[in-house]
This record gives structure tokens, sequence and C-alpha cells, in this order.
């Protein structure tokens, strides 16, 4: 049942993907509602879908790659929900749909083809350990929404610079606010990571080093970005593009378990 | 009982025509009452703009009515003869059309502008207000709101802008969002950079500097937007606090080099420049696009934007002429049809000027 969820959740990213990029190539109004209440769709779906790995394993559904990856969908969708709407970027949710997508088929078909089942743990349930893997997924997820946001901000940016207004040009919001997303997600991803890394400290089998060590990369990684943007040394096309540079490193942490 | 509409418009009669025939704001109710009053007129809306007189009313006799608002409207504005101006008149549903074809922009001198359609609910709401409309133009208005949002929600024929001084403005709500703490400074007084500039003040920029070698030209202007003159020799010290520079002075040689802007630029952080150069030959050097979180455009730019837009709308004439029509086919005109019974001619005051459905009283 769980991957039919996944299969539904999919589908509907797929469709709100399909729908908004068709609004947006005709040049039609179509009804952000339409397009948000797909999305939200598959949330619930995605949701389902976490709720019985989450039962099967009897504890936070993130035991193979193809559960983080939904784990990791799931997060950037939750937090396009919170934070998003909130910096009225309706069409974060179109650029979200695109990467979740991709992220949850890899994952259907990774499931489909090979489940490896049930994975209880050993021993009694560590609550850091639950709070470490799912704060650092949450602070992924919002560094996923900034670099979303930061590749709107190019091509924004690009269009102004090229005087090639199409219809996108006139749906993506001002690269003003564009960069203010950028950076208060990344700021809200590394206080998320900050706790993250702060309850793996404090997990009674702490993680391998080299974890350890990418989380760190990342972390600092941020941390530079944050900083330099805030001393002024880079603009913020460089924000934004930094925005989409680093986050490959927790798709690369992600991707070594 | 029928429809109809006399009046100009921008195709039909000079500027001069239509000042003449305007009917102002503070005197729509009298002017109303006395149309309503007409032989053959039981309803009327008047719609006045700068490119449009329109008079509607529905009518038992419409030929009636036709001569009553013409000769009214020679009296009214002590026109000299009755072929001084040429009237249109349309009616049934020839009538209906012209005024969905008006809602939707596709009769406005700036095709699909969305003005118009504020305008024709203004006139409609003044109307409900001076008890000059009735069920048929109740009927017919709310028609034309729904027509009008129709056309917005399935074309693209507003999408664009279409002259200089809205391309800027579209550009800078792209680069900064809301112009509410924008800063404009225009070097150079000349009458596009005005226009320009006057597009952005009204569009919320908050405040405006003029430099002019003519330090007079320049408080003129300043006056006129509500803004500040500096001398010309201080241009340069004030471009650092500005987020948008209009310059259209007229140097042989560029004033406004990528140096200047680089150093500008150090200082801002995360504020963009945007430059509009409407000088020729060029006040900005193009280079100066090339650094980082500057917007540079030159006239050529900007009417080649605003010439796109104008074919773009263009080619949404026919999707929206079909939108039109598939809509009277599948409702029909609605203030022409039959009445129901007696008791359904309620007064407009009922109705909602945002063109919700009428009670029915």
């Amino acid at each position: 049942m769980d991957k039919i969820f996944l299969a539904a959740s999919t589908l509907c990213f797929f469709g709100g993907f399909l729908y908004a990029a068709y609004g947006l190539r005709s040049g039609r109004h179509h009804p952000s509602w339409a397009n948000l209440a797909v999305i939200a769709a598959g949330f619930v779906f995605q949701s389902l879908t976490l709720h019985l790995r989450g039962q099967l394993h009897s504890r936070c559904p993130v035991t193979n790659g193809a559960e983080i990856l939904v784990f990791l969908s799931w997060s950037t969708v939750l937090l396009y929900f919170v934070l998003g709407r909130g910096f009225r970027l309706s069409l974060l949710g179109m650029f979200t749909a695109p990467m979740v997508f991709v992220f949850q088929a890899i994952a259907l078909v990774a499931l489909a083809t090979g489940d490896p089942g049930p994975k209880r743990l050993e021993g009694p349930a560590d609550p850091w350990r639950e709070l470490h893997i799912a704060v650092a997924l949450l602070s992924f997820g919002a560094f996923a929404l900034g670099a979303i946001a930061g590749v709107m901000y190019l091509v924004q940016d690009r269009q102004l610079k090229k005087h090639q207004l199409g219809p996108l040009f006139y749906n993506l919001p001002p690269i003003r606010s564009l960069i203010d997303a950028i950076v208060r997600l990344t700021a809200i991803g590394l206080a998320l990571l900050t706790v993250g890394i702060g309850s793996a400290v404090m997990m009674t089998e702490r993680p391998a080093a080299a974890h350890f060590g990418l989380a760190a990369l990342v972390w600092a990684g941020y941390v530079a970005m944050l900083g330099l943007h805030a001393g002024k040394k880079i603009g913020p096309k460089r924000t934004a593009a930094l925005a989409i540079g680093v986050f490959l490193l927790p798709l690369v942490m992600l991707a070594a378990g | 009982m029928s429809i109809l509409c006399l009046g100009v418009n921008h195709k039909t009669a000079p500027v001069e025509i239509r000042e003449r025939l305007a009917f102002p704001e503070s005197e729509i109710d009298d002017r109303l009452r006395e149309i309503r009053d007409l032989p053959g007129v039981d309803e009327t809306v008047v719609l006045s703009t700068c490119n449009r007189v329109e008079i509607y009313a529905a009518s038992p006799v419409t030929e009636t009515a036709f001569e009553a608002l013409i000769r009214y409207l020679i009296d009214h504005f002590r026109l000299p003869a009755r072929d001084a101006v040429d009237f249109y008149h349309l009616k049934g549903e020839a009538a209906a059309l012209h005024l969905f074809r008006v809602a939707s922009g596709l009769d406005s001198m700036v095709l699909g502008e969305t003005e118009i359609f504020g305008q024709v609910k203004k006139a409609y709401a003044l109307a409900q207000e001076a008890g000059s409309t009735a069920r048929r133009m109740n009927k017919l208005f709310q028609q034309s709101f729904q027509v009008g949002k129709l056309i917005r929600s399935n074309t693209r024929i507003q999408l664009g802008a279409t002259s200089v001084g809205s391309v800027a403005v579209d550009l800078a709500e792209k680069i900064f969002g809301n112009l509410r703490n924008c800063r404009v400074m225009v070097i150079g007084a000349g009458e596009m950079s005005r226009q320009t500039a006057q597009s952005l003040v009204s569009r919320g920029a908050s405040s405006l500097i003029v430099s002019n070698r003519s330090y007079d030209k320049a408080v003129e202007l300043a006056d006129e937007l509500a803004g500040e003159a500096v001398r010309f020799d201080e241009w340069e010290q004030a471009m650092s606090g500005v987020d948008i520079v209009i310059s259209s002075t007229s140097a042989p040689h560029a004033v406004i080099v990528p140096d200047m802007v680089a150093k500008v630029m150090r200082h801002r952080g995360d504020r963009a420049l945007f430059l509009i150069d409407i000088a020729v030959p060029r006040d900005i050097e193009p280079a100066v696009n090339r650094i980082e979180n500057v917007y540079l455009y030159d006239i050529d730019d900007l009417e080649r934007i605003a010439e796109v837009a104008r074919v773009e709308r263009e080619k949404q004439i026919s999707l929206c002429e079909t939108i039109i029509e598939k809509h009277i086919e599948e409702k029909g005109i609605e203030a022409l049809s039959p009445d129901r019974r007696p008791g359904d001619e309620g007064t407009g005051r009922a109705a909602s000027p945002a063109g919700d459905p009428a009670p029915q009283s």
C-alpha cells in the first residue's frame, strides 16, 4: 500500500508541474489554488507513505536511500507550505514539483524493484537519533527550497540581463524577493542543521566520523555563504549560485548514507 | 425592449470633440437623471473616459431614443451642428457586443489595457447610485464584467507593457517588487524622461531627484513630480542613493561609465540598480550591463519590448473574439432576454458594482 501512495504522490507532483508549466507556456492565468491543491494532495500521499513505512520499521522511516529521498521530498514540500507561501513565491511550488517528482520517481523504482523490508532497531529507541534524523532532513528541505529559489533568481536575472521577457518573466517574483527568500531559507536550514548536529552529539551511538565530517562541511559551507553575503563580499547572483552549489553537499551526504 | 449605445471614441472623434463631450464625474448624477427622463429612454449608463464617451440605454423605441439622445447632446454640449460629430449608433446584440469588447480592452487605444474594465465598473456604479439602471442595464453590465474576466483569464491580451513608460515600470517591479521604497533619479529633463519618471512615481516610487544642465528646468520638473532638483555637477554623488536612473541628456558621449557604476555598486549589498537610457546618442556605456545586479535598458530595448507585447496582443484578438462569440452562443445576450414577469424590474441600487447578480425584486 505504501508504494501505491508513493506512486499517487509522485503522479500528483508530476501533474502539478505539468499544470503550472502549461499555464506558464500558454501565458494564461491559472488559479494558484488549483496547483496548490495538487501539491497538497501529493503531500498527503507522501505523509501516508511515510506513516506506513514508519509503522513497518517502528521508527523514523529513513532506513534506505529511497526512504531518505521521500523524507527529503516531504520536508521540502512541508517547508514550502510553511515558508514558501509566506514569501509570496507561489511559483516556488512549480519549481519544487519537478525536483520532488524526480526524487520520488527514483525512490519508487528502487522500492518497487527491491524493497529492503523492515529494518527495526536493536535495543531501545534513541530519541536523540530520531530528532537528529528528522531535523537534519528538515534542514535539507530548507536548503532544497533555497536552491530552488536560487534557480528562480538566476532565471529571472538572466532574462533581465538579456532583455528577453517571456511569459516566465511575468510570472516569476521580483529578484529582490527571491534573494530575500534564498537568505532566509538558508538561515532557517542552517539553524535546523545546527540542532541536527547538536542532537547527533547526544546520541547513544554516535554517527561515523565521515558522516560528522560531511555534516560539518555542509554546515561550514552554508555559514560561509551567509557570512560572505552579510559582509557584502558576494553579490546576490553569486549568493544564488552558492545556494544551488552548496546544496550538492547535502545530496552527496545523503547518497553516501 | 432593446438596448442601444450611442457614442464616440478615439477612432471616430478627435480629442477636441471627445473632451467637449466629456461628462464630469461631479455632474454625472444629474446628467444620468436627465438622460433617463428623455423620450424612449428607460435606463441608462454613461461611460465617459479620455478615449470614449458612450451612452448605453434600454429603450422600447430605439429610434426615438437615438433621436432624443443626439438632441440632448447637441443642446447640452452646445455642438455647432447635428453632423459635427460622427456618433456611432448600435442597438440590440451589436450594442451588447460593443460593450463586451470595450470591457475586455479590445476597443481601447492601447489594446488589452485593463484600466477600462475599472472605468466600465465605475460608470455602472455611478449609474446605480443615480438610480438610472434597472434590469436591462444591470444584466448588460454584469455580463460585460463576466466577459471581461473571461478574456483576462483565458488569453494573453493584457500581458506585457506596450509603452516605454509602462515597460520601465514593469521592469522596475520585476527587479524591486513594490516601488514604494524606490528612489528615482532623472538626468536630463526631457519629455520622455518626464513621462517615464511620472509612470514610476504613479506606481509608488517614493522619491525623485532631477538633475539637468539648466537648473531651472530641473526645478520645474522636480516641482511637477514632487521631487528634488540637484545641480548637474552633483548628480554623480546622488547616484549612490538611488535605485532607478533615467538618463536623457544631450551629451555627445557617455556620461555613465562602468567604473562609476562599479564604485556605486560596491556599497549597495543586494540593492540592484536599474538604469534606463533614453538618450540618443546613448548616455550609458553598454558594458555597464555586465556589472552584477545592474540592469541597463536603452530606448531601443524598451521600444522592442513594447513592440513585442503589442504584436502578442494583436495575435490574441481572434482568440478573444472567439471567446466572446462562444459566450454569447452559450448564454445569449442576457439583457435582451424577454421579461419573465412584471416584478423583475428591480432597481439598479440593489445590484453590486462588483458584478454580482442583481437581486430580482
